[in-house]
């Protein structure tokens, strides 16, 4: 990974802040300093010189960094295990320097661009505040079962109970791929949080699966702000939470997926092997959930639950997410209707007809509508989406090529 | 019995009971790992202030600043205010005290690097005789060596050039005290000061600690020496196992108590080390009873390499956390543990008997990103470090006129900006932790001066790395083990060569290495591993070690074995043949 190819992506992907990722990374942040300058109000830009030629025109826009990075604490309290990962935003690389220096003396930052700390995440939060008091302090993925604050194996019940006298520093969480903000609703003492959404990208084309819409400055503060206030933050794009890979509960090994109300059924042991099934986001959600199925706070804010560009032109295909084909075919599009964020939300059906299929079409306006079957991710496995059945792309596919 | 008697004795067993309540006359207590030694003397100092002495006349040494630390620690917590009277310390914290008390004036304690520097010019030679000078100085003031004419001669010049410098050696924070309680009455003074004298790892004490003991504690003082010649692991440092074995024929009427319950770990662990100390000759005969029943066999494990040691012992800290990342729980062995993990990173120990083995196992923590520590093992930098830290301070204070060191608030600003301006340019870690200890100091009250400063950084000993605060797996020598606990114990390089360690002339005393191995095995709570690589690279040779002879002594009910195969070789690929 490097900044260009970042720069790049968020282009085609069309998000504008990106978040640079790993900054306790000594080498990445190195890297960092090197090709970005300061944008001025705490975020960063490429310099000009590493600018490529290579995106499309009609995606072409400024991008902005802000420095961020995921941390992984893990450690025994009240008696148990917990692994608890963070993610940190701060304005400048001074501060970036400044808190690897702090945790630097805790644990290697070197070995991982997530790095594991043998620290309580309350004392994590306070050191980042002690270091960096305008600094973004988010529960990261907040269901997953291993390692999260509310996870089933290794989280809390309430933020409280892990954060304690800290916890109104925590203005935001993140929902995390299995989780979206409805399920998030169902949770009272949540209302009073920001719930954001990103994707950590591991490949720049894997950027924006998931995102936060704002209506503020670009700026660090005005950022910030909005996502602790809510105030400009005006909703989140979300995977399907079923295609997450944590979203119902099962056991991976012996290819077993259960609802949370199967697994109750069965004792919490997998009916295969009779080991214990990893309990998934959903019934960890109905665990802690003060509020039934559909409930829906004042004041929350609007999701948009998409399906990555690519997988919906591997099905229009069918051929797999990694064809040449639909590479070939995303380029197009791309190219003819602007970033990926648009086509998927904004870009007119019958633009999307023109430049890529009827049943291209007819696929993104069921995502938009919530029309898809997904047989839901657990225990690892992502969840698998369908937009149609096979009968059905036989039967759009054939009126296609009637007119 | 008063309420607070009933305070001060509650959970003890039968023998610590004893040991609290014998507070007259001379007392030898023998304490086996995880008998509850420390818990015996705070309750002892709590029960010697209720029945009535002054908090300011109790004296315990420790061994480390690390233990001190503790034992204050501890100590606070049971008395209150009144353990701030209370001296706890280490024998050189005590002997730097009674020098300030008595001598006015500037003094420094220098650095073994000044120390040799300043060799050097007595010796008028640049070269590496000034190191041995400095052991040689070492071991005569130590009363380890009679010394030659020769040697005398030396330490006269030494002397006086250190005392040119107002300096004095770590050597001389015992032997400068000794020469001004040859005083009578200030010897008196001292004696009527601390009545009560207790001393902690009492099997470690060198003769000049020793003889500094029984000048302050005088014929048949209350004196209550707490050890266990089992453990006694600094003869190369000068600790001598018959001081302990002696006591009693110097101190007649002496008291014997022995701590017999062992409530630290399983009875496995415990049986299984007795069976090995047993062998020893020289020791104190004693029995140890295990209060925990059971435990799980201890595991030989048997590896190809030095890496694959590293790395069977990550496996089995990341099965016991229940994996470290998603990539890694994927892919682990025994999977995710469930909800009902215990386990953080400071209940695994990785021990080895020589810092050179710690190259290999911290590359694999390195890679790993499991957080870890290695203590005592970066001790040589550190002490240049240190060294070049105090210069710097010292030609700050120079700068800025205040050595005279009279005004408190000015010396403070000036330690504070030297290590302020390190920690914020330096890469390093240290400097960080450095400062922070120093504030931590500054804010208790412990530094006045800049020689205060300069005296606690020269006190700064190798044990004293382990940070509390930081949850991680620690990696330490055998020797830097004592004294600590853990619920998973890995002793590395468990063969002959390391175990007992005989790859150096010289150094092959059987019962010593023995007792070390002891110290190791005892350090663990619940479970045991002790490894044997079948190749090892060490000091540029490669070698084929045996499993040693101390793990073959352990009976095999206490044990289980596991062998991991070789690495796969690239094996040639047999060309396909027609016919």
């Amino acid at each position: 990974m490097v900044p260009e190819a970042l720069w790049k992506w968020a282009q085609i992907k069309g998000v504008t802040v990106v978040g640079t990722g790993d900054f306790t990374h000594p080498a990445w942040l190195k890297e960092l300093s090197e090709k970005t300058e300061p944008a001025g109000d705490g975020l960063l830009k490429l310099k000009k010189e590493f600018e490529a030629n290579d995106v499309p025109s009609s995606c072409s826009a400024n991008v902005f960094f802000m420095l961020s990075s995921e941390i992984s604490t893990i450690y025994r309290k009240n008696g148990k295990t917990r692994k608890v990962h963070s993610i940190i935003f701060v304005p400048r690389v001074a501060d970036a320097l400044h808190l690897n220096l702090a945790l630097s003396k805790i644990g290697n930052l070197n070995a991982d661009g997530r790095p594991i700390l043998g620290l309580d995440a309350k004392e994590l939060l306070r050191i980042v505040l002690d270091v960096c008091p305008g600094a973004l302090f988010v529960p990261a993925h907040a269901w997953t079962p291993h390692f999260s604050v509310f996870g089933a194996v290794s989280g809390f019940d309430s933020l409280e109970e892990c954060f304690e006298d800290l916890t109104p520093h925590i203005n935001a969480i993140e929902t995390g791929l299995s989780s979206d903000p409805s399920m998030n609703w169902r949770l009272s003492a949540l209302d009073r949080l920001t719930l954001i959404s990103n994707s950590d990208a591991h490949s720049p084309a894997k950027m924006g699966r998931e995102a936060n819409i704002l209506d503020t400055d670009i700026s660090f503060e005005a950022i910030t702000h909005a996502v602790s206030t809510g105030q400009g933050f005006l909703g989140t794009i979300e995977f399907f939470p079923e295609e997450g890979k944590y979203h119902y509960d099962g056991h991976r090994a012996c290819g077993v997926n259960l609802t949370p109300d199967e697994t109750i059924r069965q004792g919490y042991l997998c009916p295969v092997c009779g080991r214990k099934v990893t309990v998934g986001v959903l019934h960890r959600v109905n665990r802690l959930a003060d509020r039934a199925c559909g409930f829906r706070p004042d004041g929350a804010k609007p999701f948009y639950s998409l399906i990555p560009l690519p997988e919906v032109l591997a099905e229009t295909l069918g051929t797999g997410g990694a064809s040449k084909r639909v590479d070939a075919e995303y380029r197009r599009l791309i190219h003819q209707l602007g970033n990926e964020l648009r086509i998927l939300m904004d870009a007119p059906l019958n633009d999307i007809e023109r430049a890529g299929s009827p049943l291209i079409r007819e696929a993104i306006s069921r995502i938009r509508k919530g029309e898809v079957h997904i047989v839901p991710g657990f225990d690892g496995e992502y969840g698998k989406i369908k937009i149609f059945e096979t009968r059905e792309r036989k039967q759009l596919k054939g009126q296609a090529t009637l007119f | 019995m008063t309420d607070i008697e009933t305070r001060i004795l509650a959970g003890l067993n039968e023998s610590q009971r004893e040991a609290v309540t014998a507070i007259d006359g001379p007392l030898m207590v023998i304490a086996g790992p995880g008998t509850g030694k420390t818990l015996t003397i705070v309750r002892r100092i709590a029960y010697l202030v209720h029945r009535g002495a002054h908090p300011g006349s109790i004296l315990a040494v420790t061994f480390t600043n690390r233990a001190a630390q503790e034992m204050r620690g501890r100590t606070g917590a049971f008395l209150g205010k009144a353990a701030g009277g209370v001296f706890i310390g280490t024998f050189h914290m005590l002997g730097l005290a009674i020098i300030r008390d008595n001598k006015p004036g500037d003094l420094t304690v220098c650095t073994r690097e000044e120390q040799v520097k300043l060799l050097k010019t007595v010796l008028d030679d640049p070269g590496r005789k000034a190191e041995e000078a400095a052991d040689s100085m070492s071991r005569f003031k130590n009363l380890l060596e009679d010394g030659n004419e020769k040697m005398r001669a030396l330490y006269d010049r030494y002397q006086a050039a250190l005392r040119s410098k107002d300096l004095l050696d770590l050597d001389d924070l015992i032997l400068t005290p000794m020469e001004m309680l040859s005083d009578h009455a200030l010897l008196q003074r001292y004696r009527d000061r601390f009545r009560h004298i207790i001393v902690d790892e009492y099997q470690d004490i060198n003769p000049a600690q020793y003889r500094f003991l029984r000048l302050l504690a005088g014929d048949g003082g209350n004196i209550c020496v707490v050890g266990d010649a089992d453990q006694a692991i600094y003869a190369f440092r000068g600790a001598d196992v018959t001081n302990f074995l002696n006591f009693e024929k110097d101190l007649p009427g002496a008291r014997r108590i022995t701590l017999s319950h062992n409530y630290r770990s399983t009875a496995v662990i415990v049986n299984a080390s007795d069976a090995i100390i047993e062998k020893n000759a020289q020791r104190i005969e004693r029995t140890l009873s295990p209060v925990k029943k059971g435990g799980v066999p201890i595991t030989i494990a048997s590896v190809p390499d030095e890496r694959a040691e590293g790395e069977f012992i990550v496996s089995e800290i990341e099965a016991r956390i229940g994996g470290t990342s998603h990539y890694r729980l994927m892919n682990a062995r025994s999977g995710d543990l469930g909800p009902d993990a215990t386990f953080a990173f400071s209940d695994f120990t990785v021990i080895f008997r020589t810092n050179a083995q710690a190259e290999a196992l911290g590359e694999v923590f390195r890679t790993s990103g499991i957080p870890y520590q290695i203590i005592g093992g970066r001790y040589q930098g550190k002490r240049k470090d240190i060294a070049e830290i105090a210069d710097r301070i010292r030609e700050y204070a120079a700068g800025d006129g205040v050595t005279t060191l009279t005004g408190t608030a000015r010396s403070h600003s000036c330690i504070m900006e030297v290590l302020e301006g390190l920690a914020a340019g330096g890469k390093d870690p240290f400097y960080l932790s450095l400062y922070d200890l120093m504030r931590f100091h500054i804010a208790e009250g412990n530094i006045r001066t800049i020689d205060d400063c300069l005296n606690m950084l020269s006190l700064l000993t190798p044990l004293d790395d382990f940070d509390a605060l930081a949850d991680c797996v620690t990696l330490t020598t055998l020797h830097g083990a004592k004294g600590l606990e853990f619920r998973v114990v890995f002793i590395t390089g468990a063969e002959d060569g390391l175990i007992p360690y005989s790859l150096r002339d010289g150094q092959d005393d059987r019962e010593e290495e023995r007792r070390l191995f002891y110290v190791g095995m005892t350090r663990a709570k619940e479970e045991l591993f002790l490894l044997h690589a079948r190749s090892r690279a060490l000091y540029g040779r490669n070698t084929a070690p045996l499993l040693s002879s101390f793990v073959r002594d352990i009976p095999e009910v206490f044990t289980r074995t596991v062998a991991l195969k070789d690495r796969a070789r690239k094996r040639h690929k047999k060309q396909m043949k027609l016919f």
